[in-house]
């Protein structure tokens, strides 16, 4: 045995755990994936056993591809990771900026700001869901009450009386229905995410050129022209890792949506796996294939764009 | 925002005033729950209530009986705990290897690594399902619970001791090896009392993680071993007629973990970036 065998063989467990981890569920899948398999069935219950004489070809993908659900789930989950990534970078380089220069209590703020990354996604459902977004019960159902409360009571006031007079009654939204509360899903997402990425832009933006910056200034360049030809420009790697980092997490995004959407027909690749799986095992198999593929085109996708980066 | 030149006046007034209020801003939904988590069940939902209130226990004197929280609470620390120390157990070596004997192949086995995290978890949901019920018996056990929060940590809890392990002098490992100091004592001695304060954010993060974790621990657990996130997502309550004891609940639920990650926000970046930014 040579010198640097045994602490070469060191990384053998992690990597065969991953292993088994990845291709025994993958592999099983994949086997269901074109078999005729379904919990209950009364008048074929040969199908409810996973079995080979039960081959369909690809049969399944051909009823996932047929059925509605599945291009509104794809286009919906693409829909939700995308708003989320745009805003929580937009949000994250503002943010970041805002906090970043020296003010009394910026400890504090940076602590308050970072907090909402740490809630478990189930609360943030939860919490979103019911105290903030609902429509009747909820902070935005009492606030829009208020307000037109207020706009009623001062329809009578004098001189100023027939400014509210004129005024619409606000309608409180409703985040249960189908679109909307993919809104919600993207508003609570963002909220947990945004800390992220400024935590990450924020130090980023620590290591910045001062020198440069105070050339500019002397050059009498405007703020403006500051942010947006130093700070962006130097924050162009950050950016790609917080995108490729919530890629990651937000394709398989799952606490969310069930909490949110059980019902009310808004879904993603997730959830409607999860719809299939209730019964129709073939399909949700097919549908967790699709889901693969689409992660790998993504995935290769971004380890290409950074994965030089990475491993500097 | 920028349109302020930096040294006005307004600016030094307007700007940590903006500041302060992005922070509560981002703050409030918490501070709204711990608030709510101090009203009756009744109180929470009516608009006179709404800041000034009777500050009362009762949801927390409840929690038990409503909820039987201490039970989740439960599972959650065991299955958490159990989870950070294994994968550390497995990744400590396999980061040791990896950073101080690289082969031609360490990079491509750490892309893969992270490559298995963008593996959707609800691909392989049915066949985790059968395997564990049907094959192995272990469905809603701690064990298949810690196992499973264990593989899903894995690839970031590697990468992060990689890149900590990177930070320390090879010649200092290699100083133990004419000593005549084998592997497992040049882990034990000098590579972990070295770099300590890696490991202990790295356990931190991955505690948070599996506490926070929600697919599997939910869809893999019934009763037994169900925890804090299957509690939660059990009784998202749609009617709002308890807003107070779900406020209780889910403030004990995740107050431990944002106070534990303040401490850890410094290392959250140099951990999730991979060492990428700094």
């Amino acid at each position: 045995m040579s010198d640097r065998t045994l602490p070469r063989l060191l990384q053998t467990p992690a990597v065969v755990l991953l292993l088994i981890w990845m291709l025994v569920p993958l592999s099983m899948t994949l086997y269901f994936s074109f078999i005729r398999y379904v919990l209950n069935n009364l008048r074929r219950p040969e199908w409810t056993t996973p079995s080979l004489s039960n081959w369909r070809g690809f049969g399944n993908y051909e009823f996932v591809l047929k059925s509605k659900d599945f291009l509104f789930a794809i286009q919906n989950s693409l829909f939700i990771v995308c708003s989320i990534l745009i805003l929580t970078v937009i949000l994250g380089v503002l943010i970041a900026v805002l906090v970043n220069r020296t003010f009394p209590g910026r400890g504090i703020v940076r602590v308050l700001l970072i907090s909402p990354f740490f809630v478990m996604p189930a609360v943030n459902g939860v919490l979103w869901i019911n105290m903030l977004l609902d429509p009747v019960l909820g902070l935005q159902g009492l606030a829009v009450n208020g307000l037109n409360d207020l706009a009623a009571s001062l329809r009578d006031a004098p001189l100023i009386g027939w400014f509210f007079s004129l005024w619409p009654e606000f309608e409180p939204i409703s985040f249960r229905a189908t679109q909307t509360s993919a809104y919600a899903v993207i508003m609570m997402v963002t909220w947990q995410w945004t800390p992220f990425a400024v935590l990450i832009f924020m130090t980023s933006l620590q290591s910045e050129d001062q020198q440069q910056k105070e050339a500019a200034v002397l050059d009498g360049a405007s703020t403006w022209a500051q942010f947006r030809f130093l700070t962006v420009p130097h924050l162009g790697r950050p950016i790609a890792i917080v995108v490729m980092i919530q890629a990651i997490f937000h394709l398989s995004l799952y606490a969310e949506i069930e909490i949110v959407s059980r019902g009310n027909g808004n879904k993603n690749l997730p959830y409607l796996i999860g719809e299939f799986a209730n019964n129709n095992i073939g399909a949700a198999s097919a549908t967790g294939i699709f889901a693969v593929i689409l992660a790998n085109i993504v995935a290769i996708f971004l380890l290409r764009m950074i994965g030089k980066t990475l491993m500097e | 925002m920028a349109i302020v030149a930096q040294t006005s006046r307004f600016s030094k007034i307007a700007w940590p005033i903006a500041a302060w209020a992005v922070g509560l801003l981002f703050f409030f939904p918490i501070f709204w729950m711990v608030l709510t988590s101090f009203k009756t069940d009744a109180d929470a939902v009516k608009p006179e209530f709404l800041f000034f209130f009777t500050p009362t226990l009762e949801n927390y004197l409840n929690m038990t009986e409503n909820y039987d929280y201490w039970r989740f609470a439960a599972n959650s620390v065991i299955c958490s705990v159990f989870a950070t120390v294994f994968t550390l157990f497995v990744g400590i070596p396999s980061a040791y290897a990896m950073a101080f004997n690289p082969s031609r192949s360490t990079k491509d086995v750490l892309m893969w690594m992270l490559s298995t995290k963008m593996l959707p978890a609800a691909a392989v949901l049915y066949p985790m399902t059968f395997i564990t019920k049907n094959f192995l018996g272990i469905f809603d056990t701690h064990f298949l619970i810690i196992l499973v929060l264990s593989l899903i940590n894995l690839p970031i809890v590697v990468w992060m001791l990689f890149t900590y392990f990177k930070e320390i002098p090879k010649d200092i490992i290699e100083a133990g090896k004419m000593d005549g100091v084998n592997t497992w004592g040049e882990i034990r001695e000098i590579l972990v009392p070295l770099a300590w304060g890696g490991i202990a954010s790295t356990a931190l993060l991955c505690f948070i993680f599996c506490w926070n974790e929600a697919y599997w621990t939910v869809r893999l657990t019934t009763t037994d071993a169900a925890t804090l996130s299957k509690l939660i997502e059990g009784n998202r309550a749609p009617e709002g007629l308890f807003f107070g004891r779900l406020s209780a609940v889910s403030t004990a639920a995740v107050g431990p973990i944002i106070v534990l990650g303040w401490f850890c926000q410094k290392q959250l970046v140099q951990g999730l970036t991979f060492g990428a930014v700094k």
